[in-house]
């Protein structure tokens, strides 16, 4: 990563410490679900770069969300140890589900991913026993470590930042690795890499996997601060809103994504706070984006931002 | 003209939220209000629970303005309800209870079940004061949580003890609920430990999800059983069942532990067909409630209130709420303080704590692990000429004497929490 | 043997509903090679419609039914024209922009309806029809199953007797040998998605007095949509429609004698499996890329 680059993300978690102890108890929980929602969607990208759009990312979160809770509060495990364990699980049943799923492409695949992903959601809400029903687990323990009260807000961000920050410089380097380009290769010319012999299916499995165990770390970081973790957190309606993040801020690039969901969520917020909007309102707005950005603006926001700096290289020339 | 108020209600909450300078919307210039929030869904399958609640503490909150307000402790107070819609998502439930909190609000008052499970240890860490309608949400770890007015669904067995008694032919009897905890399982336990010490037996229980459209093929699966009694033990679609019991020509006995809207059931059905249902809830001018023992003022005032203001939205909790309101303000007044902990200590002091339908005590250690439960009498009520009429008042602390054990074998069973 | 027979009629009327939501999805992703996932909105929306007319405002149930069909028809025809076409040459996009109509039709609904509990329309026909010793039909579900019977009729033959019909069956096969014979595609399109978008209206409107309204009615309709679709050919009307009455059967006797969460659960790994298998389904061609 070039130095600019650094010094970037250096500053952009230093404002996040530094500003958010001065904000509402509202914001700083809006804070650390932001955060974590980076992560959902810089993991999500990846799975996109298999070329196929999944839509059971958000129910790997909650496979992840119900591993944690699960062995934390019934089988005693510590945090630390819930937490990757529930991104293994997550990757595990992915990968499982990567046998079927890949078979498919496109279109089907599209339907494939939600057939699977909403089956596995009425499982947790039919069997009640070991996964609550409709109204899921709740006390989920929070995370120990020494006098640290992680009921508070601040801590719980810094732990947040500090998760969310190691997993993203890994999906980063994942990236720029040889993996990643292979990736890449494997996106955007597919026979052409299968013409050099890289199997493609090892690939897109590749990435379905690693982009779950973090989604699922994801559901792990979510559910620990909220102390429950119920069916209705996972459904297709979160989904869209994931690829509504990641379309809007544009998917060309690793930051594209976290364009997207942070300017959308400052976004909503803001409409909620000027009360302009009554918030029943919202998804329509949501709605109206989407629409907007898909007919206006294919490459999203990141897109956006290159084709001004391109206007501003030429005006300049 | 319901709508209107709850978005003022709810965008000044939030209004309040964003500002959080603790300015207080008053009532009257100069006064002091205290707030009183109801964490509650008003959208969704469950709004029949939550928002007609809040449309009943604004008329008794009114009421008790409009006569000057409080004195509690030497000062005082307007009451404001405020309230906040979670739609029964467990994360707009924290939120809620959040902003609530934020804007200083004295009680949290909230319908139950997973939405109050997710803000328990929240509540007890802040100390503050939280209703619910659910009992069941009571642990022996939440001091903090009350259930003052409904005793939900304990009081369901007075229904099936006023139908042995006056229909001793009965011998069958199947249940439909919701396939979730805190109600279906929970009324099924009920239920079934009702209809086993009256002597009928329970053919099937059916667990549905909510995402049934159509509800013919689980009636009739239930109906093939021949059952003497239909009993819906806690559903939100109670509408839709019956109407399937109508297309089924059942010619036997439905009770139920809700039946709001029947104004709909009767559109879809007859009102003869509905005619001797049993469930519990009155409309609230039945002079049964002029009697001594209510402990709500003046009932048929509110009732007629409540219809002009908000037509077609009673339901159960109509009343509830407020209930837990008027509650609320003697014990504050006892206590002399807007404290919740000072509040709640003298709710739970009072060894005969206002009810209703009256005759109450402090109930819950043998099952849930506290006394944080009141039950009294209450109502058993049936359909009369398309009208929800009284017929007689039970006390459900007798029932729980002599059949507890019973209960808490078949909560066992379902695998419910006792201690 | 009594709740076998009930269970039968059960199971073909809520088949008549299962083949009016898929057919609608099929002849729109068949002809435009686009899967509007706004389908299950457009019955909600027909449902609203009325009950908005019939119930709040007494406007006889059969004229209400043919408003909500034109009111589903010209919400389909603009997205046609705005979202669809714009996108032809990537139906993800199309897709994506589908799902941006979904969120604002449940909060038309939402506003239009208010807060507060599931909305009910009384049943303009409330006769019981006893047929037999046993079986007891509701006039209303009669009704129901006999305009949509009517209606998959009428469809059958618009699309294998005129000459409209056949324009529609040759851009679903081959879009670009239609165009080169002269085939006007943007009409087709625009057919397609107006009768996709009717058979929903139509779906929603006779559904209305058969259960809840509520805005996010139309989730378990797009669910078994694709199921059907999937299941029965994603290019095959006459396959959806078979399958529409298999898996109306199947979910009503498991709901019936089992579970109906269940019922749903194994639908959808039913359709993984097809998918797995034969992604075009029991009775599907490959329609061109």
């Amino acid at each position: 990563m070039s130095i600019k680059n650094l010094i970037i993300c250096i500053a952009v978690i230093a404002g996040i410490v530094t500003l958010t102890p001065f904000l509402k108890f509202q914001y700083q929980d809006l804070m650390i679900f932001l955060v974590i929602n980076v992560l959902v969607v810089v993991s999500y990208r990846l799975v996109t770069l298999t070329g196929e759009w999944s839509l059971i990312h958000i129910v790997m979160m909650g496979v992840g969300a119900y591993a944690s809770a699960m062995l934390s509060k019934f089988a005693g495990f510590p945090f630390w140890v819930s937490m990757p364990l529930a991104g293994l699980t997550a990757a595990g049943i992915s990968a499982i589900l990567c046998f079927p799923l890949f078979r498919m492409t496109q279109f089907y695949f599209l339907i494939g991913s939600f057939a699977a992903g909403e089956a596995i959601r009425l499982c947790w809400i039919y069997f009640i026993d070991p996964f609550g029903g409709s109204s899921g687990i709740n006390n989920i323990p929070v995370p120990v470590l020494g006098d640290v009260d992680f009921y508070e807000p601040m801590p719980y961000l810094y732990m947040v930042l500090v998760v969310v920050t190691i997993s993203l410089v890994i999906l980063h380097r994942i990236e720029k690795s040889r993996v990643g380009l292979t990736l890449l290769a494997v996106h955007w010319k597919a026979p052409l890499a299968e013409s050099v012999g890289v199997d493609t299916w090892k690939y897109r499995s590749l990435a379905l996997i690693v982009g779950s165990f973090f989604v699922g770390i994801a559901g792990a970081l979510k559910v620990h601060y909220l102390g429950v973790v119920t069916p209705h957190q996972f459904g297709i309606g979160i989904m869209v809103f994931v690829l509504i993040w990641v379309i809007v801020g544009g998917y060309a690039t690793f930051v594209g994504p976290i364009i997207g969901v942070v300017v959308l969520t400052i976004f909503d917020q803001g409409l909620r706070a000027s009360g302009v909007v009554d918030p029943a309102v919202q998804p329509a707005i949501y709605g109206a984006v989407l629409i907007t950005s898909i007919l206006f603006m294919p490459e999203g926001l990141e897109g956006l931002g290159k084709r001004f700096r391109s206007m501003a290289k030429n005006s300049n020339a | 003209m319901g709508i209107t108020r709850r978005n003022l209600l709810r965008g000044t909450a939030a209004t309040l939220a964003v500002a959080g300078t603790g300015f207080s919307t008053q009532l009257l210039a100069g006064q002091k209000t205290v707030k009183i929030g109801l964490n509650i869904p008003m959208t969704g399958d469950y709004a029949p629970w939550g928002l007609p609640g809040l449309y009943g503490c604004e008329i008794v909150a009114n009421n008790i303005n409009a006569a000057g307000g409080v004195e509690i402790g030497g000062e005082t107070y307007m009451i404001e309800p405020v309230g906040y819609d979670h739609g029964y998502d467990t994360e707009k439930a924290i939120i809620g209870y959040k902003t609530l909190i934020g804007d200083d609000a004295s009680m949290i008052m909230m319908l139950g079940g997973s939405t109050v499970g997710a803000i328990l240890g929240r509540a007890q860490r802040g100390k503050k004061m939280v209703t619910t309608l659910l009992p069941s949400d009571i642990t022996p770890d939440t001091p903090n949580l009350v259930a003052p007015s409904e005793s939900h669904p304990l009081y369901n067995a007075t229904g099936v003890e006023w139908l042995k008694e006056n229909f001793p032919e009965l011998k069958t009897a199947v249940i439909v609920t919701t396939n979730d905890i805190e109600y279906g399982q929970q009324s099924a336990a009920v239920y079934q430990a009702a209809f086993e010490a009256a002597g009928i037996e329970v053919l099937d229980t059916n667990f549905h999800g909510f995402d049934v459209t159509d509800f013919a093929p689980i009636v009739q699966g239930l109906l093939s059983n021949k059952p003497d009694v239909f009993c819906m033990a806690t559903d939100v679609y109670t509408t839709p069942l019956v109407e399937a019991l109508y297309n089924a020509n059942f010619q036997g006995k439905i009770v139920s532990c809700t039946l709001d809207l029947y104004e709909e059931v009767i559109a879809k059905t007859s009102k003869e067909f509905v005619e001797g249902i049993v469930f519990q809830f009155p409309d609230f001018d039945d002079p049964a409630l002029n009697s001594a023992q209510i402990q709500f003022p003046d009932p048929s005032g509110f009732w007629d209130t409540f219809q002009k203001d908000y037509p077609g939205q009673w339901s159960a909790v109509a009343w509830q709420y407020p209930a837990i309101l008027t509650n609320w303000v003697t014990a504050a007044q006892a206590a002399g303080s807007i404290e919740p902990m000072d509040v709640l200590a003298a709710m739970k002091g009072n060894p005969n704590p206002p009810h209703t339908f009256g005759k109450a005590k402090w109930w819950g250690s043998q099952l849930y692990g506290q006394d944080n439960c009141v039950v009294g009498d209450w109502p058993v009520v049936t359909m009369q000429d398309g009208r929800a009429r009284i017929v007689e008042f039970r006390s459900v602390l007798d029932w729980l004497d002599r059949n507890n054990d019973i209960l808490k074998r078949k909560m066992q069973d379902l695998g419910l929490r006792t201690v | 043997m009594e709740l076998f027979l009930q269970s039968i009629v059960n199971s073909i009327i809520q088949g008549g509903f299962f083949a009016l939501w898929a057919v609608g999805l099929v002849l729109i992703f068949g002809v435009m090679g686009v899967v509007n996932f706004a389908h299950g909105e457009l019955v909600m929306i027909g449902a609203y419609t009325v009950w908005l007319l019939h119930a709040q405002n007494d406007v006889p149930f059969l004229l209400a039914v043919p408003i909500a069909i034109i009111l589903a028809m010209m919400i389909g025809l603009l997205m046609e024209r705005f979202l669809f076409r714009p996108n032809r040459t990537d139906p993800l996009a199309g897709l994506i922009c589908s799902i941006g109509v979904l969120f604002i039709l449940q909060v038309v609904a939402h506003e239009v309806g208010g807060t507060g509990p599931a909305k009910q329309v009384a049943p303009p026909f409330s006769e019981i029809i006893q047929v037999g010793e046993y079986l007891r039909i509701p006039s209303q579900r009669l009704f129901s199953l006999a305009v949509a019977l009517s209606a998959l009729g009428v469809l059958w033959y618009f699309l294998t007797q005129s000459k409209l019909g056949w324009a529609l069956r040759a851009v679903a096969l081959d879009r670009e040998a239609s165009a080169l014979q002269g085939i006007n595609i943007n009409r087709i399109s625009m057919i397609a998605i107006g009768v996709g978008a009717a058979m929903a209206g139509l779906a929603g409107g006779l559904m209305a007095p058969l259960q809840n309204i509520t805005p996010h009615m139309g989730h378990n309709v797009i669910i078994t949509a694709f199921i059907v679709t999937i299941v029965g050919g994603v290019g095959s009307l006459s396959g959806a429609v078979a399958a529409a009455f298999i898996y109306a059967a199947f979910h009503t006797f498991v709901t019936t004698y089992f579970n109906g969460t269940i019922a749903t659960i194994l639908g959808l790994l039913i359709m993984v499996v097809v998918l797995i298998i034969k992604p075009t389904g029991i009775m599907g061609v490959k329609v061109s890329e």
